[in-house]
């Protein structure tokens, strides 16, 4: 850890992100010096981070950072999605447009970990790959298969046998994303 | 039918009077002093006079006099259940524990009336010794762990300081309403009143089990309010104990409440530690049961019990430690037992605690006839008053406090059913019984019947109406899809490793530690060998986690796209769902059912995991098709029409099990896999015990699309 001069967070970089992620000025200081204890190198991108977590979404969520080499600002982009939806932030200022952290948001970021290839689709062979990577070794193929045909099925109105973003909206629509995919980041 | 519920009712009543007709007229004194033996009467010798000739006939009750009468009264508490069951419209309104209350004013009056004399009470150690200890195993026994420890932190909030909140406000508050009117409530002293404030302010378990279970709210809420009734225990007893102490010394020191605050820790956890080890010292029994397997449930019986007696023995909390033990010892006994004696084991708890609550609502009731009430209107509407004002506003302030830490916030409406579900009950009712005898002795007990009563009745019959009205959440009812358990998985893993990612140490990673801890030592040690070479399903989804953390990762597979575009059967949903459930990683699966008194529905994770229950009949036979999937409340869309599921099953007393039975079965699904040697009893109950034994025969399927689910039923 320690400070490294060259990656000083400065003032104004903090309130851009802040307005643009809606985390509080404590937040980001201190997500600020936990990204500079994962960077590997000096020059503040956060390399393979592949080694700390040891869940088996880690690649997913490295891939899902959006790009190869991380800068702090992506960092904290991907992060606010995070962040849990307060109800009395509607009224405070109406945002121009929606926060990271909406529920349509929140969906998009999860949609996105399937569709690698960002065709706006998940496609069969998308879905096994998460699937093979969640459920590992033990199922053979065929019932994989079936279960992400299921899952297709389930999902698909328009009959293309992938699942577009809507479709994906509409089945989760009874799934409390919100609580599912907020952390509570201490202030 | 209805209409003929009262008759067993009425028939174990006649008994009754019978009975007090007969019997001599001893009966012990209720003015001095708790009374002694609950179900006693005074042995005066009944007429039995010396036979001067041989007799045909002769009847000598006074030898079976004990014993009979102990089951009768189990035997009217349990007909007065089976009756309020029977009855049309009744349990919808009234909850049970109001109707077993009037059974037992009802009795409680007939034998005053016919005896002219107070009836049998509820002695306070027949309470404590032997009615309680079933009622708080079985809710440890069943306790939803997860959502349990994730809630720790607020439950232990609201139970402690919520408590002690609770005591100091309403005694504080009782005392200056005495001292507002000294001419009858003058000699009540602030020690008096702290005393009746500590054993009215508790929340009783029992209570609040038999009322919450019929009221489905969502699980959080239900574990807030049914924790903090089991863990209020500790400080209950630590303050009355303490007070009551401080009412014997001449004086009282401020060294002597700094003592006193010490002891509820000590009290607590001394409990917890007398549960952990009973419920170590359980599980490393169970391990070594395999040749003896009839005997193995008395082992959990007897370890829990030992552990509350030695808990109480020790002045510790009775409640806690009982609770750890069983927490403690379950999964352990659950992986070491058969599955007929895991099946033992939670039926006779279940019985037990029934009857146990039964009893104490009953004779709660029957106690209420009594000569040794006094009245005094403003003491009583006061306390009443004084109760739910103290606990609204504890509910209120430590919530706001809380919710600042917690994940999920308590919504105002959950804290309004936390306040208002705070009943009072038996404990309180024994407690007040054990106070040493002074002038007002009597004017607390009535209060305390009042309060209980009030509570029970009112507080518990318009619950649940408020509960609607005001839109609480309840249970999700409907089965989740395929698709959103797979995206709900992928999200807790997601968060799981975005929580990594941020250095947070949420709950995730100290169950992580915990779970590392719990393979590494505990389950080698307290588990038998062949228990784990034979694994359980369990085992098979440790092992896939374990090959997954060291990223193995393998490349998808290239599989043909046949474009299945039929719907796919039931049967097939059903075991793909079981597939997902076994293999995929289980993280925060807050669609659990919540904790039930009536039935035993019990954890969707492991549970189902250690139990793939697939079976055919075989052809030769009536085709039909017995599956245990998930609990009966969810009562899936896609089966509704063929399949008898059994939605409500928090009335009946049956180990769970939705069993879809279809009289026609499709042509193409005829893997004979199963053969029933004893179709005998296509009941429920029988399913979950043959299972192990026909995993062993089954045979493939032909068809592809179906062997999968054979597949996965067989040893691994």
């Amino acid at each position: 850890m320690g400070s490294r001069a060259s990656t000083l967070l400065r003032e104004e970089e903090i309130e851009e992100i802040k307005k643009e992620t809606g985390f509080s000025h404590s937040q980001i200081t201190r997500l600020y010096s936990r990204f500079t204890s994962l960077d590997k190198g000096e020059n503040g991108f956060l390399g393979r981070i592949i080694k700390i977590p040891e869940s088996p979404m880690c690649r997913r969520v490295v891939v899902s950072f959006r790009e190869d080499q991380v800068n702090f600002k992506g960092f904290m982009r991907t992060l606010a999605h995070f962040r849990p939806i307060e109800d009395n932030e509607k009224n405070k200022n109406p945002p121009t447009s929606e926060p990271l952290n909406s529920r349509t948001n929140k969906l998009l970021f999860a949609f996105r970990l399937y569709d690698l290839d960002r065709d706006d689709k998940i496609s069969r062979d998308e879905l096994l790959q998460v699937l093979r990577m969640m459920v590992g070794v033990n199922i053979s193929d065929d019932q994989l298969g079936s279960i992400a045909d299921r899952t297709i099925q389930e999902a698909d109105t328009n009959g293309d046998n992938c699942i577009s973003f809507q479709e994906f909206i509409k089945v989760l629509e009874k799934v409390d994303v919100e609580q599912k995919m907020s952390i509570r980041f201490l202030h | 039918m209805a209409a003929l519920w009262p008759f067993p009712l009425l028939i174990s009543e006649s008994l009754w009077a019978c009975l007090a007709l007969t019997l001599p007229d001893g009966y012990p004194e209720p003015h001095n002093g708790p009374p002694t033996a609950g179900f006693n009467y005074s042995h005066v010798d009944p007429s039995v006079d010396q036979p001067s000739a041989l007799r045909v006939f002769s009847l000598d009750y006074h030898h079976v006099q004990a014993p009979f009468e102990i089951v009768l009264w189990i035997m009217l508490a349990s007909l007065a259940k089976l009756g309020f069951h029977w009855s049309g419209r009744v349990p919808a309104i009234v909850p049970e524990s109001c109707v077993l209350i009037m059974v037992g004013l009802l009795v409680g009056g007939v034998i005053y009336g016919v005896r002219h004399s107070a009836p049998p009470t509820l002695s306070a150690d027949a309470f404590f010794l032997f009615l309680l200890p079933p009622i708080v195993l079985d809710a440890g026994y069943f306790l939803p762990g997860r959502l349990f420890f994730e809630n720790l932190g607020t439950i232990l909030w609201y139970a402690v300081l919520g408590t002690l909140w609770n005591v100091l406000g309403i005694g504080l508050s009782l005392y200056g309403v005495c001292l507002l009117a000294p001419s009858s409530l003058g000699d009540i002293s602030l020690l008096h009143c702290l005393l009746f404030g500590s054993l009215i302010a508790a929340v009783d378990p029992v209570a609040v089990l038999s009322v919450f279970q019929e009221m489905h709210v969502n699980e959080q809420l239900h574990i807030l309010v049914f924790g903090e009734s089991l863990l209020n225990d500790a400080v209950t007893v630590v303050l009355y104990k303490l007070f009551e102490s401080f009412l014997r010394l001449p004086s009282v020191t401020g060294l002597d409440v700094l003592v006193g605050g010490c002891r509820v820790v000590v009290v607590g956890l001394g409990g917890l530690f007398v549960g952990l080890f009973f419920g170590l010292v359980a599980a490393l029994t169970s391990r070594f049961t395999f040749r003896a397997q009839v005997i193995a449930p008395l082992f959990v019986f007897l370890y829990s019990y030992l552990s509350y007696l030695t808990s109480e023995m020790l002045h510790f909390s009775g409640i806690v430690a009982i609770v750890t033990c069983a927490v403690t010892m379950k999964q352990y006994v659950e992986a070491n037992v058969s599955e007929r004696s895991n099946t033992s084991i939670q039926y006779f708890l279940k019985m037990w605690s029934s009857v146990s609550e039964t009893l104490i609502f009953i004779f709660l009731g029957v106690s209420t006839i009594q000569d040794i009430h006094m009245w005094s209107w403003p003491f009583v509407c006061s306390t009443l008053l004084l109760c739910l004002v103290w606990r609204a506003t504890g509910v209120l302030l430590l919530t706001a406090v809380v919710n600042k830490l917690r994940r999920n916030a308590v919504t105002f409406r959950d804290q309004f059913i936390i306040a208002y579900g705070g009943l009072r009950g038996a404990i309180c009712f024994s407690l007040v019984f054990l106070i040493d005898d002074f002038p007002k002795k009597r004017l607390f007990i009535t209060t305390t019947i009042v309060v209980i009563l009030f509570t029970v009745f009112v507080q518990g019959m318009t619950i649940k109406p408020l509960v609607e009205l005001l839109g609480v959440k309840r249970k999700k009812r409907a089965l989740p899809t395929v698709s959103e358990e797979i995206h709900s998985r992928v999200l807790d893993h997601l968060l799981s490793g975005i929580e990594d990612v941020v250095g947070y140490w949420g709950q995730h990673y100290w169950k992580d530690r915990f779970e590392q801890f719990n393979k590494k030592y505990l389950r080698r040690f307290l588990i038998g060998e062949h228990h784990q070479t034979h694994s359980s399903i369990l085992r098979v989804y440790q092992e896939v986690e374990r090959r997954e953390q060291q990223g193995v990762e393998e490349t998808p597979p290239a599989v043909d796209a046949h474009s299945s575009s039929r719907p796919l059967l039931p049967e097939e949903m059903d075991s793909i769902r079981r597939i997902l459930s076994r293999n995929l990683q289980n993280f925060n699966n807050k669609q659990m059912p919540a904790y039930s008194r009536h039935t035993l529905h019990q954890d969707l994770t492991t549970d189902e995991m250690r139990k793939p229950l697939h079976r055919h009949q075989s052809l030769t036979e009536r085709c039909t098709y017995h599956t245990i999937t998930y609990c009966p409340q969810r009562v899936d869309g896609e089966f509704s029409k063929s399949c008898r599921g059994r939605a409500r099953l928090s009335r009946s007393h049956t180990v769970c099990s939705a069993s879809p039975r279809w009289s026609e079965r499709p042509d193409s699904l005829v893997p004979a896999a199963l053969n029933h040697t004893q179709p005998s009893d296509p009941g429920p109950a029988e399913e979950e015990q043959d299972s192990p034994q026909r995993r062993t025969q089954i045979e493939r399927a032909t068809k592809k699309q179906l062997s999968f689910i054979l597949e996965n039923e067989k040893p691994l």
